[in-house]
């Protein structure tokens, strides 16, 4: 369960949106920020700041790829897989974060430090391959950089 | 009207059509997968692409495209054939193709479509879905499998069920038709998806494997459940009737059904059905002959005279009804009724008062018309489901104001910007009576009302009614009160809706009175989208009402005469009173004491095993006859089936019976419908071919007057809650008890309780509680809901197994403990 102060900035946040609906994301994203991920409690939670049932919420989280509905680690690295990055070798990054990481795409490491999860363009195209780890960028990311990539991450948030 | 060329043919169309209408309107079809005329234009299927001179020939979607003056559509030039080809193509693509094991062959919009455009080969390759199947409820089956997005059940549960229990989860290339947090489908089950479904995604689960579509007669009829008269297509094989087939241009819902309706329909091949007439032998009924039933009967009836008293179900056609009163008057006998008295009377007694008529002023056509609806005790939805899609999509599409005095809150309560006042129990006629009061203090009153008799008399009785004196035992504030009746008084159009029926005691004249008095008062009757309706409970309850079927001391007290040895003979056509009237040991006593019971019934019922003759009859399936809806349409049905067994219909039953004790049997049901339209005020000049598929109103002639309503007081019984009786969404009367879809969905009584009750007196859902009143005790399972406000409990009537008359003795508010 939030805590009341929480439920009570979203209400007023809702409040101040023209329809309620247009609020969703922000308020998905902050109980995503609270609980990890956003668990069908959350959902529900959300539905009720809202004013939505739960279905429409389910609904709009389930087509955003950044609202995550299964747990996910503390860290999960976006790994844009649209054309541009592909092209800059993009495939071999996430292959090689496979690797390094010892886990599959889509999967969180034993210690529950990161998820890797494959993405849509990040409008990034620029520094592809391009990855985005939180609500941060990162680009170019070479597959060969990618042991020292990790390794960065792990330095930064220790 | 605007002017436009489709296929080189000059065609006019109203403005505010789309292509796709106004090619319809004029002859040329476009295919559609995810359209429905139902529905708000959506667009997802590319099906009806057309193209348009205008816009460089390129090609647009014709379902949401409005017309626009000179418009020159072309809707199948070679380029648009291969358009939808590829269409077909990629849905094929996903799409298993598993049609020889698919229920939907025979009927499938897809299926139609690939043959129409003879797409024999695909030159994509992807993988097939691999969704799990949800089987896990026992109506409606979920193969996402077969999908092809065209969102029309998310949409229809949406937009007229108003339930919402479908969505697209996943948007994007995993996109899919799902529910909350992806679990199995758990809904009212109206079947409303399945009905719209272009494949074979949803699916009828009673009906799955039963008979493929193309083998089926298609038989048009009227339901035999609630009063809305809706109208169903039987699907028959096999002289069984199978399933019910959806035709969205049937009535006026369109098709849409509710569950009872749509899934309810196993009642009339039921192996439970009797079928031979039985006689009591040495205490045990026996089967027996129809000769020497009828002739028992007759003796009988001829022996009794005036000591004989009837009572039938209001699911009689008008012809039998008429026939039944020919039989009793033939056998001297003055006391029959129906629907245990008070449910009728309302019609009888309220609106003959107040309107001088026994039928409502307005229509089901007029909520869809109505600025605001006034809907008395959110159970109207329950009642009648289909009259609760109009209030849906009037609320939701017409913007049409909502307002509900009410018990409790309900599904309606939910409906955008619904306003729910929420009442104690029992007072809902004070509460008008002070909305009356309200409009004659603010000056509101209409200015025909004065004239209409009664109104100074009303005047001074209303005098007692301020909101302030009602708010202080109503449970709603005085300023509720005044919003309330000044935003009904100030609708141009505003009209009253109330259920009635044997689970609604406190819905009694008075209230139809009150409803009538402010009705008059705000002046609102008399336009389209105003008045007052009230909602019969069954389909022919109206029909009952009109042809009379009530004379002498009334149901009550038909009863009390059968204890008090008054009446010896007692027959009972279609009437369970054991389970659906108040006080189960008083009607007990009452069958066990009267002399000679007979019943004439489909199916042994509880009320039909104390008989000492029981005559099986046939269902609306199997007779001929008409119907009169809530709102007077009479409507005409036919036998879909031959009658089952040796069954008859009443219509025989009685006429042999007058036969037999020497009167003139009537021909056919045309010829008494004939004499029919001849005598009854409303139904007069009818015939069948004037009702032909949609039915006729019957007109209502009004001859309005203030009848001043006694408002009961509510005693209040302190440390007990307040029971207040109705009916269950899935159940109506106590024949749905026979219907599978309604047993599957909801098999047995309950009482529905609060959360702070429940959590005060630690109960839990399921717990099997007793419940205890003054008139007995009963075991019910909990079901505790967030709707019931704290002191009150709900209880639906229908079950034979648990009836709730075993506490329940006919008060509006019956006052219980509940224990562990």
């Amino acid at each position: 369960m939030i805590p009341e102060h929480m439920k009570q900035e979203l209400v007023k946040r809702v409040s101040g949106a023209i329809t309620n609906r247009e609020a969703a994301v922000d308020v998905m994203k902050e109980l995503q920020r609270h609980y990890g991920w956003l668990s069908d409690e959350a959902v529900q939670e959300a539905a009720d700041v809202l004013g939505l049932s739960p279905l429409q919420v389910e609904e709009l989280a389930t087509f955003y790829e950044m609202i995550y509905r299964r747990p996910v680690g503390r860290h999960v690295i976006h790994v844009c897989d649209s054309v541009s990055c592909w092209s800059m070798g993009g495939e071999s990054l996430l292959q090689q974060l496979e690797r390094v990481l010892e886990v599959n795409v889509g999967a969180t490491t034993a210690d529950g430090i990161f998820t890797l999860l494959p993405c849509c363009c990040l409008g990034n195209c620029g520094k592809a391959p391009a990855v985005m780890v939180g609500e941060r960028l990162y680009g170019p990311v070479t597959p060969e950089g990618a042991e020292a990539f990790i390794k960065g991450l792990i330095e930064s948030s220790a | 009207m605007v002017n436009l060329t489709i296929d080189d043919k000059q065609v006019t169309a109203p403005k505010t059509a789309t292509i796709y209408e106004a090619a319809k309107l004029n002859g040329i079809a476009i295919p559609i997968l995810c359209h429905d005329k139902k529905l708000k234009p959506f667009g997802a299927c590319r099906m009806c692409l057309v193209e348009v001179e205008q816009m460089k020939g390129r090609q647009i979607p014709a379902c949401t495209t409005p017309v626009t003056e000179g418009m020159i559509i072309r809707t199948s030039t070679p380029d648009i054939v291969k358009a939808r080809k590829m269409v077909l193509e990629l849905l094929l693509l996903n799409h298993p193709i598993d049609c020889p094991v698919c229920d939907k062959a025979g009927d499938c919009d897809l299926q139609n479509l690939t043959y129409e455009y003879k797409v024999d080969a695909n030159r994509f390759t992807d993988e097939k879905f691999h969704h799990e199947i949800d089987y896990n409820n026992p109506l409606i089956e979920r193969d996402m499998n077969r999908c092809v997005l065209c969102g029309k059940c998310a949409r229809i549960c949406d937009e007229i069920v108003s339930f919402g229990a479908l969505t697209f989860i996943s948007r994007g290339i995993e996109t899919k038709i799902g529910c909350e947090f992806d679990e199995a489908l758990n809904c009212e089950f109206c079947g409303s998806c399945v009905s719209v479904c272009p494949v074979g995604s949803l699916l009828a689960r009673p009906f799955k494997f039963k008979a493929r579509f193309w083998s089926l007669t298609k038989n048009k009829s009227v339901c035999g459940y609630c009063g809305t008269g809706c109208n169903l297509t039987l699907g028959v094989k096999d002289n069984k009737v199978l399933t019910t087939l959806y035709d969205e241009n049937q009535g006026f819902h369109n098709g849409q059904l509710c569950v009872r309706g749509r899934f309810g329909y196993q009642f009339i091949n039921s192996d439970k059905r009797l079928t031979k007439p039985l006689v009591r032998k040495n205490g045990k009924l026996e089967e027996a002959g129809w000769d020497e039933a009828l002739e028992l009967v007759a003796a009988r009836l001829k022996d009794a005279g005036a000591s004989t008293a009837a009572l039938a179900t209001a699911r009689l056609t008008n012809e039998e009804l008429v026939v039944f009163k020919q039989l009793l008057q033939t056998a001297g006998c003055g006391n029959y009724d129906h629907s245990a008295g008070y449910a009728h009377a309302a019609l009888t007694e309220g609106f003959a008062g107040s309107f001088g008529a026994s039928a409502s002023p307005s229509t089901i056509l007029d909520i869809q018309k109505s600025d605001l609806l006034l809907v008395i005790k959110t159970d109207a939805y329950e009642t009648h489901p289909v009259v609760g899609f109009e209030i849906n999509m009037a609320v939701k599409n017409k913007g049409t104001l909502l307002k509900i005095l009410t018990d409790k809150s309900g599904k309606l309560s939910k409906l955008p910007d619904a306003r729910t006042l929420v009442h104690t129990p029992g007072s809902e006629i004070a509460i008008i009576n002070s909305l009356a009061k309200v409009i004659l203090d603010n000056k509101l009153v209409d200015a025909s009302a004065a004239a209409l008799p009664g109104y100074a008399a009303l005047e001074k009785e209303l005098a007692a009614f301020t909101p302030e004196a009602v708010s202080a035992q109503c449970g709603l504030t005085a300023v509720e009160i005044k919003l309330l009746a000044s935003a009904y008084a100030t609708a141009e159009k505003a009209l009253i809706l109330f259920p009635v029926g044997q689970a609604y005691p406190g819905h009694t004249a008075a209230l139809a009175n009150a409803v009538a008095n402010l009705a008059l008062l705000a002046g609102k009757l008399g336009k389209e989208g105003g008045g007052v309706l009230c909602l019969s409970e069954k389909n022919n309850s109206q029909g009952a009402v009109d042809m009379g079927f009530q004379a002498g001391i009334g149901a009550g007290r038909i009863i009390d005469g059968c204890a008090d040895g008054s009446i010896t003979t007692l027959f009972l056509a279609g009437e369970n009173p054991l389970v659906s009237y108040p006080d189960h040991a008083r009607v007990q006593a009452a069958l066990d004491k009267v002399e000679f019971l007979v019943v004439s019934e489909m199916f042994l019922t509880e009320t039909a095993a104390m008989a000492d003759v029981v005559l099986p009859v046939c269902s609306f399936a199997e007779k001929e006859g008409t119907f009169t809806a809530t709102d007077r349409r009479v409507q005409h049905i036919k036998p879909a089936i031959r009658k089952v067994g040796q069954s008859r219909s009443d219509f025989e039953i009685f006429g042999a019976l007058i036969a037999k004790l020497g009167g003139v049997a009537p021909g056919t049901p045309a010829s008494v419908f004939a004499e029919i339209s001849a005598t009854v005020p409303g139904y007069t000049g009818m015939s069948y071919a004037s009702l032909g598929v949609e039915g006729q109103f019957a007109p209502v002639e009004l001859k309005p007057a203030f009848v001043m309503p006694n408002a009961p007081a509510v005693t209040v019984e302190p440390g007990k809650l307040a029971l207040v009786t109705g009916s269950a969404l899935y159940h109506n009367g106590t024949l749905s008890q026979y219907g599978e879809g309604p047993m599957h969905v909801c098999p047995e009584g309950y009482v529905e309780i609060s959360r702070a009750d429940a959590a005060a007196s630690r109960f839990a859902e399921n717990d099997l509680l007793t419940v205890s009143s003054a008139g007995g005790s009963m075991k019910l399972k909990a079901h505790i809901s967030a709707r019931m406000p704290q002191g009150v409990v709900f209880a639906p009537y229908h079950f034979g197994a648990n009836p709730v008359n075993q506490v329940w003795s006919g008060a509006p508010v019956t006052w219980i403990t509940l224990a562990k």
